[in-house]
């Protein structure tokens, strides 16, 4: 019975999460410039609307465009399920790190594909930039999560994030550490402020939006709510991440863990708002410094890690 | 108390006159009679340390001395007066040749001359590690003034990296001091200690990890503020920059301070049970020193920075001795080089005021200009490469031949081969000087005054050679 | 295995002195050197804590006062009055640098693994490995910069890493030795910092780098 209550929450955070996080990214930044802003579920009603509308394909593409949205999509939905970023979870398999990094660089791979199928310019320089972004932010992301392998000693997702696992200061240095490092990767992965402005109108800054520029009516609705579901997938693993470092957290109840979990990942998503209003788009060759600090956060937590595991 | 009262009366005097309204003039006389002062009241402090062969003279908890630290102390303080008697004919042919205009600036040479030797005397009385860093240190800043002195683009530049270098340096030192105060903590001594002394009657019992990783921090600290091979890259922009009474007290003083306490260190680990360490990496690093700066004394294109290779060289040469454990062959090394080098520095500095220039290649036929400092260069010259009638002579020979196992006899043969080559190398440059036609305009008369204390220092070099009356002085056959 | 207040103070000042690295802003650098310096007095006072000693709060108070607070004001002062804001970075970029940094703070901890533990105490590992990465992380910022300022940093990062160790290596300095070696580096800074305007002065810029009149040949 409790599996199938799971199950149904989870549905529902997957359904209703993505819009949420977006809208609350798109209300703080509005209230901070003194605008009431759209109502929070606004995404919601735009999906619909993109849904409606009919779509328009260059004749230069083959099969490729359309396949890649779809098979994102799936990609993203098996990783919302085998990623921990929810507590409550149903029963999932195995999720191994290095197999969850490269899901996403399936999901990666998919959307360069499609970008460089629909032949225009712009997506392909885009998606050369994606490339190339995509390859420096690796190493940070696989470096923080198998920090967290190393220091838990298990290469499984479901075993480090369970909650039986004991708190130190040592190990909470290491999830701040690590979830720092996530959370700033995934502004990299999702192509957000200091990286790529995601609301520019101008093709050539963009990195993401470029990529998508071809794609209309249901594939758009597709593509932008597989985004906003990456987009919760990452901000609730950092806010995991957090939320471990807390010594008694695990202690909490259930109920209380949920309320946090969804707190943390709507408050990183409002501290998102925040750093799109404040911060400037970095110079594209200053964004390679900008992954390396990132970078540099993973290694102190492996270092950390490998230290303690030492000392074991 | 009486002691810090003796010891830091008379600079205080100086600085205290040379921020008065006194005119230049004045302290030009006052100041050298002060130092001699100092040097006579010095002598009489230290003279039961320098009488007994054994005892030491202890002040107070943390000052005592015995007699290679008494004879050290009066050296320094004899090349100091020297150097600044020297300085009044030195600064008044300054201002003949309208530079050096601004009095405030000889002003504070005097003050930064006091304070620089006192922060020198205190590193040969104090018995603590601690204590002993720190002046080694303040000698660092207090000289710093001294190397700026003519604040130009060039000075700025040698005192910056002076300034950079020597405290990074020492900063090693440091460490190094703090390593072989932890392995004391180890049941040694109760709670441990800084005294040299007792770290050198308890050596058996100290840490021995600690003791050699602190030795080898210590020689490396140390050895950046001596001028040992790879780190010695501030040492010939500060000597050149500094004016020549500066450059004196530098190379005849300074160096001999940062070598005393490496002497110090070594002595340490010596007792030890890794007496290995530190009878092979003093000499193996004095031996490639020497080596090394003979090299850079082939081609050079300045006057002092000549003199200031030919110092890293003798460095070399100091260290070898403290690596063969003989502290009596390293204060007769020292004094025959520091008499030697500070003549030649102050000659030079004078030949750089006629000549205008410090470029080798434009200085020409010296003995032409003035016999005098011609001559008297000459000797110093030989004294300093250790030709055979002068101490250096005397005192290379009986290090050399006081190797005793294979590391140190193949050591000895490269210091000979590095002996050999710094001897031709400076005797061509010495001949160019001396010979040959002036090719510039002589603007300041050589007057004799100014050969006085050079000439001094050549006899007294001359004396320590023929009568080996140091050695004798100091129990050494 | 347990970690001590001290340690953890030392090892987050190592850490911060790691990021100082990272950054070419001379006051992102100040910043993180007036954190890292905080640490070290905190250091300083619970070590004492622990100890039940009075003498090393009085230090503590001096360190935070002086070297966190005086030094800083006065180079964030000569920053404004010789119009610099970022160094211009030599060698390698600095987020490369940081890099090697923290790789060499990781080193520092299998370098210093072999160090007796001070007598009477259980471990002073941490600490020794604190201290060598902060003299290591001072000569990575000394070799990768350029201006004059940021050496002085270099050096200062350095003399903290020395204190750190003399802090966790020995049972406490004498007092008179502890305070020559502050008076030492306070007046070295000074000194340091008036040749810096000097330098502005006559060359019109800070640039260690092109400071290479008195080379040889």
């Amino acid at each position: 019975m409790t599996s199938l209550y799971h199950w149904i929450f989870f549905l529902l955070s997957v359904a209703l999460l993505p819009v949420l996080v977006l809208g609350t990214i798109r209300k703080t930044k509005a209230r901070l410039q003194n605008r009431i802003g759209p109502p929070l579920w606004q995404p919601f009603y735009d999906l619909v609307k993109l849904a409606h509308k009919g779509e328009t394909l260059s004749l230069t593409m083959c099969g490729v465009f359309r396949l890649s949205s779809i098979v994102v999509f799936a990609d993203i939905l098996v990783l919302a399920w085998l990623t921990p970023w929810l507590c409550f979870k149903p029963w999932a398999p195995e999720a191994n790190i290095f197999m969850l990094v490269y899901l996403f660089a399936l999901a990666r791979m998919f959307t360069l594909l499609g970008s460089l199928d629909s032949g225009s310019a712009f997506g392909a320089f885009s998606a050369s930039r994606e490339a190339t972004l995509g390859l420096l932010v690796e190493p940070a992301v696989l470096l923080a999560l198998v920090a967290l392998g190393i220091f838990f000693g298990s290469s499984d997702l479901r075993v480090i994030f369970s909650l039986s696992s004991v708190s130190t200061f040592v190990s909470s240095a290491i999830w701040i550490a690590a979830g720092l490092a996530i959370f700033f990767s995934s502004l990299v992965e999702l192509s957000r402020m200091p990286v790529d402005d995601p609301t520019t109108h101008l093709e050539l800054t963009m990195i993401h939006e470029a990529m998508i520029l071809e794609a209309s009516g249901r594939n758009l609705a597709l593509i932008e709510f597989a985004h906003a579901l990456k987009m919760c997938i990452l901000f609730g693993l950092a806010s995991q991440c957090f939320l471990r470092a807390i010594p008694q957290f695990s202690t909490f109840n259930i109920y209380a863990q949920a309320g946090l979990n969804i707190a943390g990942l709507l408050g990183l998503a409002m501290f998102v708002g925040l750093l799109e209003s404040l911060t400037v788009k970095l110079q594209w060759r200053k964004v390679p410094e900008f992954i390396a600090y990132i970078l540099s956060l993973s290694l102190i937590a492996s270092f950390t890690a490998i230290g303690i595991g030492a000392i074991k | 108390m009486n002691f810090l009262v003796a010891l830091t009366a008379i600079p205080l005097t100086s600085v205290v006159l040379s921020l008065t309204k006194l005119k230049v003039e004045q302290l030009r006389v006052v100041i050298p009679m002060l130092t001699w002062l100092q040097l006579v009241i010095l002598t009489f402090l230290s003279w039961p340390a320098l009488l007994s062969n054994t005892s030491v003279l202890t002040f107070s908890v943390d000052f005592s001395i015995d007699k290679i630290g008494a004879c050290f102390l009066l050296l320094t303080n004899f090349i100091a007066a020297s150097s600044i008697t020297h300085s009044a004919w030195f600064f008044a042919n300054e201002k003949l040749l309208g530079r050096g205009e601004e009095p405030q600036h000889e002003k504070l040479f005097y003050v930064a001359c006091a304070l620089f030797v006192t922060a020198m005397s205190f590193v040969f009385l104090t018995d603590n590690l601690g204590l002993l860093w720190v002046s080694i240190e303040a000698t660092t800043l207090f000289s710093a003034a001294l190397v700026y002195f003519s604040r130009d683009k060039h000075s700025l530049e040698a005192t910056w990296k002076y300034l950079i270098v020597c405290s990074v340096g020492i900063a090693f030192a440091l460490l190094g001091i703090i390593l072989i105060f932890a392995s004391s903590q180890h049941g040694a001594i109760p709670g441990g200690s800084m005294s040299i002394r007792l770290l050198v009657e308890h050596a058996k019992e100290l840490q021995p990890k600690l003791l050699q990783l602190g030795y080898i921090f210590c020689l490396l600290g140390f050895g950046t503020k001596a001028g040992v091979f790879p780190l010695h890259t501030w040492l010939p922009d500060a000597h050149s920059e500094a004016p020549a009474p500066a450059s004196a007290l530098l190379s005849g003083a300074l160096l001999n301070c940062a070598l005393f306490a490496i002497c110090q260190v070594t002595a340490i680990l010596k007792v030890s049970e890794h007496a290995l360490l530190a009878t092979s990496l003093p000499v193996i690093w004095g031996a490639l020193t020497a080596l090394a700066a003979s090299f850079f004394l082939i081609h050079q294109f300045g006057i002092k920075r000549l003199w200031a290779y030919s110092s890293v060289e003798n460095v070399g040469i100091m260290l070898f001795a403290i690596g063969l454990g003989s502290a009596p062959l390293f204060f007769f090394q020292a004094l025959n080089h520091s008499l030697a080098k500070v003549a030649l520095f102050l000659l030079s500095g004078n030949i750089i005021q006629s000549a205008g220039t410090k470029d080798l290649s434009h200085i020409r036929g010296i003995l032409q200009v003035s016999p005098s400092w011609g001559i008297t260069f000459a000797a110093a010259a030989a004294a300093v490469t250790g030709m055979p009638p002068f101490g250096g002579f005397v005192a290379e020979w009986m290090i050399l031949s006081q190797c005793e196992n294979l590391t140190q006899g193949i050591a000895a043969g490269v210091l000979l081969f590095a002996l050999a080559l710094s001897f031709i190398a400076v005797s061509l440059h010495v001949g160019r000087i001396l010979w040959g036609k002036p090719k510039h305009q002589t603007v300041v008369h050589p007057t004799f005054a100014s050969t006085i204390i050079p000439l001094l220092l050549c006899i007294f070099s001359l004396l320590a050679g023929i009568t080996c009356l140091p050695m004798f002085f100091l129990n050494q056959p | 295995m347990t970690i001590t207040a001290t340690e953890i103070c030392v090892l987050t000042a190592a850490l911060l002195a790691c990021l100082m690295v990272g950054s070419l802003h001379l006051r992102v650098n100040l910043w993180l050197y007036s954190l890292s310096t905080l640490c070290i007095a905190a250091a300083t006072a619970t070590s004492a804590l622990e100890h039940s000693e009075m003498g090393p709060i009085f230090i503590a108070i001096l360190i935070a006062l002086l070297k966190s607070v005086a030094i800083p004001k006065f180079f964030s002062w000569a920053i404004d009055k010789l119009h610099v804001q970022r160094d211009l970075g030599a060698m390698v970029t600095p987020p490369l640098a940081m890099h090697a940094a923290i790789l060499l703070f990781a080193l520092s901890f299998i370098l210093t693994k072999e160090i007796p533990s001070p007598a009477g105490s259980v471990n002073g590992w941490f600490g020794a490995a604190g201290g060598i990465s902060l003299v290591f992380t001072g000569l990575l910022l000394m070799l990768t910069r350029r201006l004059a300022i940021s050496q002085i940093f270099g050096f200062l990062v350095i003399e903290n890493g020395i204190y750190i160790f003399a802090l966790t290596q020995t049972n406490g300095m004498p007092l008179i030795v502890e305070m020559g070696v502050l008076l030492d580096v306070l007046v070295g800074v000074m000194v340091s910092g008036l040749l810096l305007f000097k330098i502005q002065k006559s060359f019109e810029h800070i640039d260690v780098a092109q400071l290479t009149q008195l080379k040889e040949y």
